[in-house]
């Protein structure tokens, strides 16, 4: 009975959030979800996906029990074993990149209100008026002010720290159960970054309701030095975008060149076109080193740590601006301004500046005093030959390099006048600068390596937010039925294996008619290519969410619009109600909606989160070869898995023995695997026979391309009936199946989880 | 325990359980041959890198006719493998053939039961240190062994850190000879 109590309690609490009594749309089942109450979706998608543990390390060193060895089956003193160990450790990394964005979104959401008030409108033009599918599905809440923003951030940090609470020694003690959590943490953080990229569109005008953004230049060499250079680096453009309007307010906007690196970068050309894009995080200490930037401004998140160290070293004036990394540098936020530039000047001392006018000011004020003065000349070839010819090839900057390149080598041949293979290995350079530092010899690797960046600019679309409705709409239909083959997000970081990977993906699917969107790091490298006709992706190919279109969504906030748009698609298109009704939103999407997420290049916590909330939305992720070290997969064993789905029609199970898609989860190691693996996990089982065909046209061919020929042997498990073999490959595609001994089946004719496993939810919710 | 470091330090070991180090050809092919279902994964560094001029991937299928040890392409291995008129027992990336493996159930790619000896050649050295890792912890049905020119600290029986490519390229045609000769 007074459980009873405290659940009627806690759902009127909820209700009053949500203004419930608003009836925009019926209310679902799970308006503000707790841990359990999605742990039934989670349990149902792990019963096929099951968790692939690839441990980074044998030991649990987390509390004073430790540390405790737990190799094969031994356990540490608390009770817990490897498999959910890793399990934890992905919990906790989830957390991680779950808090950063939602401690970002609220971050921007006190300054915001700070400046316009809490009532402030939500309007994101007249082409977007499901503003918010996250907030709306998960929390059950329609955002139309900041201050409703406030109601979403801080419920995802209440369920945070439910979360985090989880991972204190001696408590869960089942890594499906950790799974289950980590799952809801990357839904939260879906929600959080929506919160975020909404506050900023309405508050900074950011472009919204447009595909045709502006394009902004691009790389390293864009950068006009002869005038004072700010550079912003991180996440949050909070200060990047008070710098810019006190530029303007003081007519020094044409005298100062604003730049950035990583996010912040993405951010701040979508607040001012001119301000120039440096590169992705891979490319800070390069740029750094370059001594170009006369001011640093650090936000949040994507930062180095050493940062102060390595301004003193460029010569360069440090303004830590936000709370998040304070580098242990002495506050001035209350500090006189003039006094704060004249020790920034005179005396080379950095200053953390909380408040983001005051930082603006010093900024212009440091970088127009400080600019004449410094040296900003890239290196020359031989004055790189000279730095080089040092090196005796000892191989201590390959044993430590993360790419697991020998950087020694060709530093060696720099030494000989020949730059072919730096020029090359560039290429690869992730830019920890791991090299360097190992150096026996102190040999500047990364001031070497000036001589190998291209002085090559391009040309990137600014990010553009939402996914418009207008667009759905459009989309909606070829994208279920299968005719538009997938949509294929290429986000986040930049730990790429090789940075042209990205751009020759996107060029392969656009010119296939996928739709491509980008966000991040990603977002940049896409740009940092040309085609013959000396023409980047973003030139090439047409800006909207349509067949063929790439896409810059944003920063990796704007992730949350390319899930918001597969949302919005079971919602816009298919008008199922998604208030409160994650459970009807995800199952529409896992069977239904051909996306798939590639994040080549993760590095970060926040990519774990951004992926495992893909994952409980049931759109599979595609990693590149260093994400093994995320320690976890979500993988199936293709036909030997739980493929049965309810026909919702007809009221009856069905085991389609389909493995489609095959895996949520999944790294491959070179981009050749990848680009077979992407038109195959964009198969779902709502395809329509010439859907489908599409679909496994794209599978054959990037098969035969990338694979040496033939079929791939798994192509009779994505072949229900004849209609479904692409035309051009029917012949040999027939022959096959008669070979192997084929059956056809019948196509399900409304395919869904629900009802396969013990939910609230009723099969007709299903039903459109 | 070995305290070999590993030559990428990303792989650096932090456990107890390491791989033996092995630098007799005889050795590891007395350990092949022991096998009863013997599996060769094959990664694509196999065909970027060359030793005196011959390409790696030309060493492994001599260690696979040898020893006639079934192939697993990974990645593009395929490819290039049919380029060379060799057609590959089975086709799976490598976290496919790895999940795979750590089912004691699963019948190999022979469909003749589990493999109890897989070794593991031209896979990039973190992403194969992880894979062993899997195997090390889940599938204690099975051996593992490498070919690379590295330690291995979650491999069973690994090669040393090779410091000259000639004293592997020595290794590998020995282990070829050996494997010839048992055969």
């Amino acid at each position: 009975m007074a459980e009873v109590k405290e659940i009627t309690r806690k759902l009127e609490e909820i209700h009053k959030k949500i203004k419930a009594e608003i009836p925009w749309e019926p209310l679902g089942p799970t308006p503000m979800p707790e841990i359990p109450d999605l742990r039934n979706w989670d349990m149902r998608l792990l019963k096929t996906y099951a968790p692939f543990y690839a441990p980074f390390c044998d030991l649990c060193c987390l509390c004073t029990y430790g540390k405790c060895d737990l190799t094969e089956t031994r356990r540490g003193g608390c009770g817990i074993d490897i498999g959910t160990q890793q399990a934890r450790f992905v919990l906790l990394a989830c957390l991680i990149g779950c808090s950063a964005h939602a401690a970002h979104g609220g971050h921007i959401l006190e300054f915001l209100i700070d400046k316009y008030g809490p009532d402030k409108k939500i309007d994101l033009g007249g082409s977007i008026n499901i503003e918010a599918p996250h907030i709306r599905t998960v929390v059950g809440l329609k955002p139309e002010t900041l201050g409703d923003l406030v109601i979403a951030i801080e419920y995802v940090f209440k369920e945070i720290t439910h979360l985090l609470d989880s991972t204190h020694m001696g408590q869960e003690g089942s890594c499906l159960d950790y799974e289950s959590k980590a799952l809801h943490a990357g839904m939260l953080d879906h929600v959080g970054m929506e919160v975020a990229d909404i506050a900023q569109i309405v508050g900074f005008n950011y472009p919204t309701s447009v595909a045709d953004t502006p394009m902004v230049d691009l790389g390293w060499a864009a950068v006009d030095k002869s005038k004072p250079v700010i550079l912003f680096v991180g996440h949050n453009p909070a200060t990047s975008t008070v710098v810019i309007d006190y530029l303007r307010e003081n007519n020094l906007y044409d005298q100062v060149e604003v730049c950035g690196v990583c996010c912040t970068a993405l951010e701040t050309s979508r607040y001012s076109d001119r301000a120039k894009v440096v590169g992705p995080f891979s490319r800070q200490l390069f740029f750094i080193r370059s001594g170009i930037a006369d001011v640093i401004m650090t936000d949040e998140q994507c930062i180095r740590t050493d940062m102060p160290i390595e301004a003193s070293k460029a010569g360069s004036a440090l303004i830590a601006a936000l709370d998040k990394a304070m580098y242990g540098l002495e506050d001035a936020s209350e500090m006189d301004t003039a006094e704060i530039v004249r020790q920034m000047v005179d005396d080379k001392k950095h200053f953390a500046i909380l408040d983001p006018r005051k930082a603006a000011e010093v900024a212009a004020k440091v970088a127009m005093e400080i600019a004449p003065q410094r040296r900003k000349e890239w290196l020359t070839e031989d004055e790189a030959k000279e730095l080089a010819t040092k090196c005796n090839v000892c191989g201590m900057c390959e044993q430590v390099c993360p790419n697991l390149f020998n950087i020694g080598a060709g530093i060696a041949e720099v030494a000989k006048g020949n730059f072919d293979l730096i020029r090359e290995q560039f290429n690869l350079c992730v830019g920890c600068g791991k090299c360097e530092a190992e150096c026996p010899r102190k040999i500047p690797i990364f001031k070497i390596m000036q001589i190998a960046a291209s002085k090559e600019t391009w040309k990137m679309r600014a990010g553009r937010g939402p996914i418009m409705d207008t667009e759905i709409r459009t989309v909606g239909a070829p994208i279920t039925l299968g005719t538009i083959p997938g949509v294929v997000a290429i986000v986040g970081c930049s730990n790429f294996p090789d940075i042209r990977d990205v751009a020759e993906m996107v060029d392969e699917f656009a010119k296939r008619k996928y739709i491509v969107v980008l966000t991040g790091c990603s977002a940049m490298v896409a740009g940092m290519w040309k085609d013959a006709d000396g023409k980047t992706v973003y030139e090439k190919y047409p800006p909207n969410f349509d067949m063929g279109g790439v896409v810059n969504i944003g920063s990796c906030v704007a992730n949350s619009h390319i899930t918001g748009a597969a949302i919005k698609i079971a919602n816009i298109f298919a008008a199922l109600p998604l208030r409160g009704n994650y459970e009807v939103m995800a199952d529409y999407v896992l069977n239904r909606v051909g996306a798939v997420g590639i994040a080549w290049g993760a590095y970060s916590q926040k990519a774990a989160s951004i992926a495992t909330g893909c994952n409980r939305l049931g759109i599979p992720v595609i990693l590149g070869p260093h994400s093994s070290k995320y320690r976890r997969l979500y993988l199936s064993k293709k036909e030997e898995d739980d493929w049965k789905v309810m026909d919702a029609r007809k009221k009856e199970i069905v085991d389609t023995g389909e493995p489609s898609p095959e895996h949520l989860a999944y790294v491959c190691e070179t981009k050749e695997k990848a680009m077979v693996m992407i038109p195959k996990l964009c198969i779902r089982k709502n395809d329509t026979p010439q859907g489908r065909a599409i679909k496994l046209n794209h599978y054959i061919s990037l098969h035969k391309k990338f694979m040496g020929g033939g079929l791939p042997e798994d192509i009779h498990l994505f072949v229900r009936r004849d209609p479904d073999i692409p035309l051009v490959y029917k012949k040999e595609v027939r022959e096959y199946l008669q070979k192997i001994g084929w059956q056809p089946r019948e196509p399900v004719g409304l395919p869904t989880l629900i009802g396969t496993y013990p939910s609230k939810v009723p099969v007709d919710a299903v039903i459109h | 325990m070995s305290t070999v470091i590993p030559y990428h330090r990303v792989n650096v070991l932090t456990g107890i359980k390491s791989a033996r180090l092995i630098e007799d050809a005889q050795e590891y092919a007395g350990l092949i041959q022991k096998a009863k279902r013997p599996l060769l994964i094959l990664g694509p560094l196999l065909l970027k890198s060359s030793l005196d001029g011959r390409l790696l991937i030309e060493y492994a299928l001599d260690i696979a006719k040898a020893a006639n040890i079934p192939i697993c392409a990974t990645a593009q291995v395929r490819a290039k493998m049919m380029e060379l008129e060799v057609k590959p027992d089975s086709c799976y990336d490598v976290v496919e053939i790895i999940n795979a493996l750590k089912d004691p159930n699963w019948q190999g790619v022979k469909k003749e039961g589990n493999h109890d000896l897989v070794l593991f050649f031209g896979i990039r050295s973190d992403l194969g240190e992880q894979g062993l890792s899997v195997l090390k912890h889940f599938a204690p049905h099975l051996k593992t062994m490498t070919l690379c020119k590295y330690y291995f600290p979650h491999a069973n029986y690994s090669l040393p850190n090779f410091r000259k490519d000639e004293q592997w390229k020595a290794f590998l045609e020995s282990l070829i000879d050996n494997l010839k000769k048992g055969a």
